[in-house]
């Protein structure tokens, strides 16, 4: 195939992944870096380099328009990303060390972080009230933080206010989030999604957006040590950068129209494919299943 | 833009409109000086990188790639700031100014924070943030110049 088939068929994709992130409440990369490493001669250095970008420009580019419609929270990110990032700093410093001390030790993590999302994907499965959960006692750490919001939501054709708990508890899940976020370079939505909505009750959309601001965060600050690798190429970047700019503009559109419970399902099937993928891959790499 | 109908009932915090204000800005920005620069690239003036070069070697570790196209391997972001005058360097600033878009915007919530206690919270974010821009920086330059010696 010539050159330039392959950096056109990259845009096709990163467009479509562009219009599914958003709605999902994933920068994209989850979706991004598994197919491009099973369709695409790239090696795996620019494949993650080019993932980080485009999720975290998909990220930037709907982020901002969640937050205007009051649907990503600057109050819930705040106390949040205190923690995640000092989390992903030693989750990125230790992966280091375990990829150097013990060649097969990111495969046991794999298999490891598969099974945790195929827990949270069976969570999802069998919870009752995700769309909009019901808080019967809210914590005095987000009473004193004033964690509170408010959306139009289309489908119910009224404003929807809401408020948040267990910031106790989800302080510490998403210290386990940003480590492994920083361990594996993720923006890691597909972890936030679940501590927002099932741990802090905050309404599914408004955990799916607010995880958005969150990958911005998690992935700008990942993205470094690719660019001091070298490991970006614009060959590779910009036509992603462009689809998924493009696709999740319209995506961003889609997500506030979007009936909560399709957005579920999207959730769901990311995280079931995501589980899969890492459990596949963790085993492939302790050489007991073939390549992807 | 005005809110339509029910809309006009939401309210939201001046912290978060900062936010988004500065992310978007700065978002567009990044955008154009990585696309702009990318165009001239794919159109093949003045490369760092030749495409059919990129196309021959993009199989390979990043390393690898840059041994066989360049000579030696990248550790730092020289590549990038020593070769502004070629148009895929040029392109990296664009990819620069979305990778501190986020840092920016935390910093814009500060200003526009409502209470000390947010103030604070977003402050430390971004103080952590810059600390893994540099952590992350550094263990990329010392682990690629060790692997450098090695070879």
């Amino acid at each position: 195939m010539i050159w330039w088939m392959w950096v056109l068929a990259l845009f096709f994709m990163t467009l479509g992944i562009g219009i599914v992130a958003p709605i999902a409440g994933v920068g994209g990369g989850v979706l991004f870096t598994p197919l491009t490493m099973a369709f695409y001669p790239f090696s795996t250095d620019f494949i993650r380099g080019a993932g980080l970008v485009m999720a975290m420009t998909s990220a930037l580019s709907s982020a901002p328009h969640f937050a205007k419609k009051g649907l990503a929270n600057l109050r819930i990110l705040a106390p949040v990303v205190v923690v995640s990032i000092i989390f992903s700093i030693l989750g990125g410093i230790i992966g280091l060390w375990v990829t150097n001390a013990f060649p097969q030790g990111k495969s046991y993590i794999k298999i490891g972080l598969g099974l945790i999302l195929f827990v949270v994907f069976l969570v999802y499965l069998f919870s009752k009230r995700v769309e909009f959960p019901e808080i019967r006692h809210i914590d005095p750490i987000s009473e004193k933080l004033d964690i509170h919001g408010m959306w139009y939501e289309p489908s119910l054709g009224k404003v929807v206010e809401y408020k948040t708990t267990n910031l106790l508890y989800a302080l510490p899940a998403f210290a386990g989030v940003g480590f492994i976020a920083g361990m594996f370079g993720l923006g890691a939505g597909w972890a936030n999604v679940p501590v927002l909505n099932l741990v802090m009750g905050a309404p599914l959309k408004v955990a799916t957006s607010t995880s958005m601001m969150i990958i911005t965060i998690n992935d700008a600050a990942a993205c470094w040590v690719y660019m001091a690798r070298g490991a970006m190429l614009a060959m590779i970047i910009v036509p992603s950068v462009l689809g998924i700019t493009i696709g999740a503009r319209i995506g961003a559109r889609i997500a506030v129209k979007s009936r909560p419970k399709s957005i579920k399902y999207l959730v769901m099937a990311i995280m079931l494919f995501a589980a899969v993928m890492d459990i596949w891959k963790g085993l492939h790499g302790l050489g007991l299943a073939p390549p992807i | 833009m005005e809110k339509k109908g029910p809309e006009r009932e939401i309210r939201v915090d001046e912290m978060g409109l900062a936010f988004a204000k500065i992310m978007t800005i700065f978002t567009i920005v990044g955008i154009v000086l990585m696309v702009l620069p990318a165009i001239a690239y794919f159109m093949g003036i003045n490369p760092y990188v030749p495409l059919t070069e990129a196309h021959k070697y993009w199989r390979l570790s990043a390393n690898d790639f840059w041994l066989n196209v360049t000579g030696r391997k990248v550790t730092g972001y020289s590549w990038i700031f020593d070769h502004l005058d070629k148009t895929d360097c040029l392109s990296m600033i664009g990819v620069l100014i979305l990778m501190i878009t986020p840092l920016l915007s935390i910093l814009a919530g500060v200003v526009k924070a409502e209470n000390r206690t947010y103030r604070i919270l977003l402050l430390i974010a971004a103080l952590e943030f810059i600390a893994s821009i540099l952590v992350k920086s550094l263990v990329a330059v010392t682990s690629g110049a060790k692997k450098v010696v090695k070879k």
